[in-house]
């Protein structure tokens, strides 16, 4: 058993060497333009998004841990990046031939994609993160778009001819009923078990199609206290085009914090017609995201060398202000 | 891949996990001979956990008609189907378990069912009926028999769900063994509901994350039997903490019918999961059709079934099935009774082994009315 986990470790890391070697040879580097003004965060079409240069990302099944995906669906995903110096946007781009924004049956799944970024300075050496490598996760879904543009998707919008005339406890309104403004009194939510916790796919009201996630390795997904990332995808003529958007300094400890000018980035997509969830999934390796107007000087932030050299300035002139002031005085003899 | 011991299919096999067995094991035993499929025990399961919207599919019990009964459909065919001939060597299973068929890329091997698989689980009931007068119309491989099969989550020992989760959200009780989804954890992933051979995990499209049987633990933490056990009019069913065979308690019902008597069996135990609901089976199918599904205890089972009125205890705790809502840890023979035992050893009910009967006038002069029978 134990020369299997070291043949295991050995494999693993030849794979990673060789994956640094692969990442070596091809373009890395992903550069978000500083832009300033608003950026344009509610539509991917928008043609400020042309002056962002785009790189396409190659994908690999995911193969690290089961659940795998045996076959690739997404061989690419087109990314551009915008930030103003306060915010920053990154668009996703790639090929799907079916919108998948249900998830109402059991067969459903969802489209969706996901940017990871590791928090701590340190490039994590596994997707998903690792003990003491904390990663930030934001994962764009394509249910969670629908529900924002259209309300909040349940059995009516899989069933038109859904109809049920009776519900215990609480709940208002009449038959077939309303979901989700019906089951809004507590009692009536006793059913609905995943609403009443706060599980984030339970609970219709939806802040963002992007959920703010943060992982420590595989199965370790978590929902954020704190959801900070904004966003908006258009599926159109078999594209999707999704945006995902947030302040560059960190909210929380949880948290990538992009005040720097080069942050690791990775990369996955979801395609729901081939039943893809979870770690089902393609993924890229860890690219660099070099973000303009955060380059530093002397390894401090540009911005605060400013102020540093303005303090520095303002003291000086204070300083020799005083000398002068005191030797006068002591000229006069006083 | 850890190796554990399934002592019902009496060898070692591969498991996600090592074994971790709890401290102890909720387990009942249903009596397929005394099932009339009324349904009872369903739709208090369904008034209890399931009457909420993206609930309207689900049946955490169902009552299936066997061998064209099926919820959802073809649950049971289609995974025989997957996994292949299914061998024995004696009590041993030399067959794959759904771990050791997994195809590559999943832990078990499964397939998802789709919403209109879960659209009539009503499908097949009580099809196939006994011939009629001057022979059978045409002919089928089952000529003069169903039965109903009774069906809640096995809260299975090495369970497939819990090994399929790629987030650990599905659990089983340390205190009870009772398997659960942990409704804050799961992300509806529905890995879990691909590998439960059984299909006792369901999608909920409203709420977007998965259910399943909770084995009614408010009830049991409270020393009471699940409402789908004390509802059923039959008196089919009773639960128990169930030992391995090795430690198997005669004094304990369960492990009476499991283990002593050897009359109650497991369900499809070649999938590999030992499971913790069992079977008494049906004593008028052909066996050829039960040992795929019960294993090959099932003729000895029935064997010693039909020999019960000869056989006090056994009589004894089949009385007892549905005799109190209370949790039966114990039980005992005694004269023409027999009596149940909480864990503490106080008395929760006496039943008499034969039913007592009245005979009275079927002209009540008293009340001026004529009686009808009753029992």
């Amino acid at each position: 058993m134990r020369w299997l986990t070291l043949a295991a470790i050995a494999a693993l890391a030849v794979f990673l060497a060789g994956q640094r070697v692969v990442l070596a040879q091809q373009p890395t580097e992903i550069v978000s333009v500083l832009r300033p003004g608003p950026l344009p965060v509610t539509d991917p079409f928008d043609p400020a998004w042309d002056e962002a240069p785009a790189v396409d990302v190659p994908l690999g099944p995911q193969a690290m841990t089961i659940p795998s995906l045996l076959k690739l669906s997404v061989p690419t995903v087109r990314v551009r990046s915008l930030n103003n110096g306060d915010q920053i946007a990154l668009l996703l781009e790639w090929a799907d031939d079916t919108r998948d924004d249900l998830t109402v049956a059991d067969q459903q799944f969802r489209d969706a994609a996901a940017i990871q970024f590791p928090v701590g300075q340190e490039l994590p050496n596994i997707c998903m993160g690792a003990a003491g490598q904390l990663v930030n996760i934001w994962h764009w879904k394509a249910d969670w778009q629908r529900d924002i543009d259209q309300g909040f998707q349940e059995l009516v919008n899989q069933y038109p001819n859904f109809f049920k005339d009776f519900y215990p406890g609480g709940v208002t309104g009449t038959p077939p009923f309303t979901y989700p403004t019906d089951f809004d009194r507590p009692e009536a939510r006793q059913f609905q078990v995943g609403w009443a916790v706060g599980n984030p796919f339970s609970v219709p009201q939806r802040p963002s199609p992007v959920e703010d996630l943060k992982a420590i390795g595989f199965g370790s997904l978590t929902h954020k206290d704190r959801q900070e990332v904004g966003g908006r995808g258009v599926w159109r003529d078999g594209r999707w085009r999704v945006i995902f958007t947030r302040k560059l300094a960190a909210p929380d400890s949880e948290s990538a914090d992009l005040r720097r000018d080069q942050v690791p980035v990775a990369f996955a997509v979801w395609n729901g017609a081939n039943q893809e969830v979870g770690a089902r999934k393609q993924l890229s390796g860890f690219y660099t995201l070099r973000i303009q107007g955060q380059e530093r000087i002397l390894g401090l932030p540009r911005n605060l060398v400013g102020w540093l050299a303005a303090g520095f300035i303002g003291v000086l002139a204070v300083v020799v202000v005083t000398l002068r002031f005191l030797r006068r005085r002591a000229a006069a003899g006083i | 891949m850890p190796r554990v011991f399934n002592w019902q299919i009496n060898r070692e096999m591969e498991y996600p996990y090592p074994a971790s067995p709890p401290e102890r094991q909720f387990a009942a035993v249903f009596d397929i001979n005394k099932c009339i499929a009324c349904q009872t025990c369903t739709l208090a399961c369904k008034q209890a956990w399931t009457s909420g919207r993206g609930q309207e599919h689900m049946f955490w019990n169902n009552v299936e008609t066997k061998p064209y009964g099926s919820y959802p459909l073809a649950w049971d065919v289609r995974l025989l189907e997957m996994l292949g001939p299914q061998t024995w060597e004696g009590d041993t299973y030399t067959g794959k378990t759904i771990f050791e068929a997994a195809p590559p890329g999943q832990v078990a091997l499964g397939f998802l069912p789709e919403d209109v698989d879960w659209a009539h689980p009503g499908l097949g009931e009580d099809e196939v009926y006994g011939v009629v007068e001057g022979g059978a119309y045409f002919g089928i491989p089952h000529q003069v028999w169903f039965f109903y099969l009774q069906r809640i989550c096995n809260h299975c020992t090495y369970p497939a769900c819990l090994a399929a989760c790629p987030r650990k959200a599905i659990y089983k009780r340390k205190e009870d063994g009772i398997v659960l989804i942990d409704q804050t954890r799961c992300r509806g992933y529905r890995e879990c509901e691909r590998a439960c051979p059984y299909k006792k995990i369901f999608y909920n499209g409203v709420t977007r994350i998965s259910e399943k049987c909770i084995a009614c633990f408010p009830r049991v933490e409270q020393g009471l039997q699940p409402f789908c056990t004390v509802n059923c009019i039959g008196r089919i069913r009773i639960n128990g903490w169930i030992h391995t065979p090795d430690k198997a308690d005669p004094e304990n019902p369960v492990d009476f019918l499991v283990h002593i008597r050897k009359v109650a069996l497991p369900l499809y135990p070649q999938f590999g999961l030992q499971v913790n609901i069992y079977y008494i089976p049906p004593i008028h199918v052909p066996t050829k059709f039960l040992r795929q599904m019960f294993g090959p205890r099932v003729d000895k089972a029935i064997e010693t079934y039909r020999k019960a009125p000869e056989d006090p205890e056994l009589k004894g705790v089949l009385m007892l099935m549905g005799a109190t809502e209370r949790w039966v840890d114990k039980f005992r023979v005694q004269g023409d009774y027999v009596y149940g035992y909480d864990e503490r050893g106080n008395e929760l009910v006496r039943v008499p082994l034969k039913e007592p009967i009245y005979l009275r006038p079927v002209y009540d002069r008293q009340f001026t009315v004529y009686r009808h029978n009753i029992t």
